[in-house]
């Protein structure tokens, strides 16, 4: 299992991935989300929490005026300002498997740093400890009408301790030890088969036992998924690094569309069918016939068809 | 087998697991579920466990690795939930653990040391034995002073304030003190300095407000008013700078752990100390908001007092002395 573990994910990037072994003993990677989504997700839940302040506020004192009791209504009001102001964070994230509403319209979630679900102690105390993330308040004076100061939080000790933490941690995730993690909504990744004209010879005049190498078939495979999103004069430029040691290496025309070869080369890697389709062993494999007889060509000195 | 065969083989039920997913997500369709649905959930969330670790044997492309990895990560998101409030142990945590860990809490004591002291201190200073005269205005600020006079210049309960009014003023007490001693639990953990500080700032402005009124002439009224709530507030506020300071000396006092697992650990016993002491804030406003401004004569003010005083020493001595070591951390581990 030691050597398997290794190479069970993608190779390890310098990105925003922390890998987590579960207890099914499978490591799978979590992206953490930044500061930047974390900032929109705090915006949002202050919205939803002004909306709770004054549905709270107004329904309180409404119901009670009604009744006669106006004390008794701000009463109320006061205790679920509070309530709100505190334990809004701690209530959701513990009742919403570690989403308040303005993450989950982010798509975040509240996880502890063994990708293990919070609970409630751990999602009421980062909230509370939000405030030393809050600091340094910072104070402008006389900024309102030449009258009034600006008091406003700048959460730089959050700033900072998340620059500094390998999990994108504030204050208040290290001392409980949690982390905010981005959930990706799976998109299917379907083995592309590609659909370029002139591809079915090409897969027919590749050497009938060349088969790509693992590296060379993860490569592939990236390239294929990705060459969509490129124009056809990109593809071919990013397709020659590979491509023109392999037209030599197989003895295909130099001519050859580079970007077509990789395609043809990841279909032969990952659909088997067309490979065992040509493999005919009654009858002998088609060999592409060089323009120059060999020896002409410095480069390419192995006989034409084999590996 | 080929990897193109493989996906093709297995793409339904990673389909399937995902229609799960998605209905485990919303609450509404999650209750609908049956169980062996969710039986099923399980079964191919260890399949495709299975189809993961085998990704890189059977050289499945890299797309179909990376929806692997999000299919399984929220899979696992799903099958490993929060257990909500947990509301049926807090009985317990409140009447059995916190007072023992009280009964035997370091940071307590200094807490208590420090905002004690301050407040004596302080309210020498600025009443009329003190050998600094000014020292009430440069604490207080002339503002305050004044704001003090005109509040505690009427006797109390001469206006015969209404239920209306008492209550509201308990929620405003409630808002405001309540949220004075969270902000003493959150300060405590810069290194506990900060609860120190909060703790003294409070103790020291209580103390010179205490000293300047008492050389007023309606010290009387200003007395009768603090009298009832006076336990239970100050009490509070000692309990909860002496749990952020708790949190903020795990940092530096780590018995052995690393600093952050240190601080996870006092975490974990700090926060029920904090709401205990939010109960004692509650307590205390409703106390501040019907009691203390009626016009009841002072000698049931003063058997508030001690009576709430009396119950405070039940709960921090009685509960919380007990012959051996709490052993609550430890069975309750990483839980």
């Amino acid at each position: 299992m030691g050597p398997a573990l290794s190479v069970l994910t993608a190779p390890t990037q310098i990105d925003s991935h922390v890998q987590v072994v579960t207890p099914e003993n499978i490591a799978f990677e979590y992206r953490v989300a930044g500061p930047f989504g974390r900032v929109m997700a705090l915006l949002l839940d202050l919205t939803v929490l002004l909306l709770l302040y004054g549905a709270i506020a107004i329904g309180a004192m409404m119901l009670l005026g009604a009744l006669g009791l106006p004390g008794v209504g701000q009463f109320f009001a006061l205790v679920g300002v509070f309530l709100l102001y505190w334990f809004y964070g701690g209530f959701f994230e513990a009742v919403w498997n570690g989403q308040t509403p303005g993450k989950r319209m982010m798509g975040l979630r509240v996880l502890r740093t063994d990708g293990r679900p919070i609970n409630a102690l751990q999602a009421v105390l980062r909230n509370l400890l939000r405030l030393v993330d809050a600091l340094p308040w910072a104070y402008i004076p006389q900024m309102i009408a030449d009258e009034y100061p600006i008091i406003y939080p700048t959460y730089l000790v959050a700033l900072v301790c998340m620059t500094l933490t390998r999990r994108r941690q504030r204050v208040g995730d290290l001392a409980v030890g949690t982390m905010v993690v981005v959930e990706e909504n799976s998109s299917f990744g379907r083995v592309p088969a590609p659909d370029e004209p002139g591809l079915e010879d090409l897969i027919e005049r590749l050497p009938a036992d060349f088969v790509p190498s693992r590296t060379l078939a993860r490569a592939l495979s990236h390239y294929v998924g990705r060459r969509r999103y490129f124009g056809p004069a990109r593809r071919l430029e990013i397709a020659q690094h590979v491509g023109r040691p392999l037209v030599d290496k197989l003895g295909l025309p130099p001519d050859t569309n580079h970007d077509l070869l990789l395609c043809a080369l990841y279909v032969r890697a990952f659909h088997e069918w067309q490979a065992r389709e040509s493999l005919d062993l009654t009858e002998a494999p088609l060999v592409p016939i060089p323009d120059a007889p060999p020896g002409d060509n410095p480069v390419s000195s192995t006989p034409v068809g084999s590996r | 087998m080929k990897a193109a065969e493989l996906v093709e083989s297995r793409t339904p039920q990673w389909r399937q697991l995902e229609a799960l997913c998605a209905q485990l997500e919303s609450r509404g369709d999650r209750r609908r579920l049956g169980a062996n649905r969710r039986t099923e959930f399980a079964k191919l969330y260890r399949c495709a466990c299975a189809d993961l670790a085998l990704a890189d044997a059977h050289q499945l492309p890299g797309e179909t690795v990376r929806y692997l990895h999000q299919l399984v990560g929220r899979a696992h998101n799903q099958l490993y939930r929060t257990r909500g409030l947990e509301s049926d142990s807090w009985a317990d945590e409140l009447f059995e653990r916190v007072p023992r860990r009280l009964f035997r809490d370091n940071s307590l004591r200094l807490a208590a040391v420090i905002f004690w002291g301050g407040f004596l201190l302080s309210a020498f200073l600025a009443s009329e034995f003190t050998p600094v005269p000014q020292f009430a205005e440069q604490v207080l600020g002339k503002d305050s002073m004044m704001s003090l006079d005109t509040m505690y210049s009427e006797p109390i309960g001469a206006g015969g304030r209404s239920g209306n009014d008492s209550s509201a003023m308990a929620g405003f007490y409630i808002f405001n003190n309540a949220g004075i001693g969270l902000r003493c639990f959150a300060m405590g953990i810069i290194f506990g300095v900060g609860g120190m500080f909060a703790l003294a700032f409070n103790a020291v402005f209580l103390g010179a407000a205490f000293g300047y009124m008492s050389t007023t002439p309606h010290s009387e009224n200003f007395f009768n008013f603090v009298t009832a709530h006076g336990p239970f507030e100050l009490t509070a506020i000692v309990m909860s700078g002496a749990a952020g300071m708790r949190l903020g000396f795990a940092l530096v006092h780590t018995g052995g752990l690393s600093r952050l697992e240190s601080v996870t650990a006092a975490s974990r016993r700090a926060l029920p100390t904090m709401m205990a002491a939010v109960l004692l804030f509650v307590g205390a406003a409703f106390i501040e908001g019907f009691v203390s401004p009626s016009g009841i004569p002072y000698a049931f003010k003063a058997l508030v007092a001690m009576i709430t005083t009396l119950l405070l020493l039940v709960y921090l001595v009685a509960l919380g002395y007990s012959a051996d070591e709490p052993d609550d951390d430890e069975q309750r581990a990483l839980d």
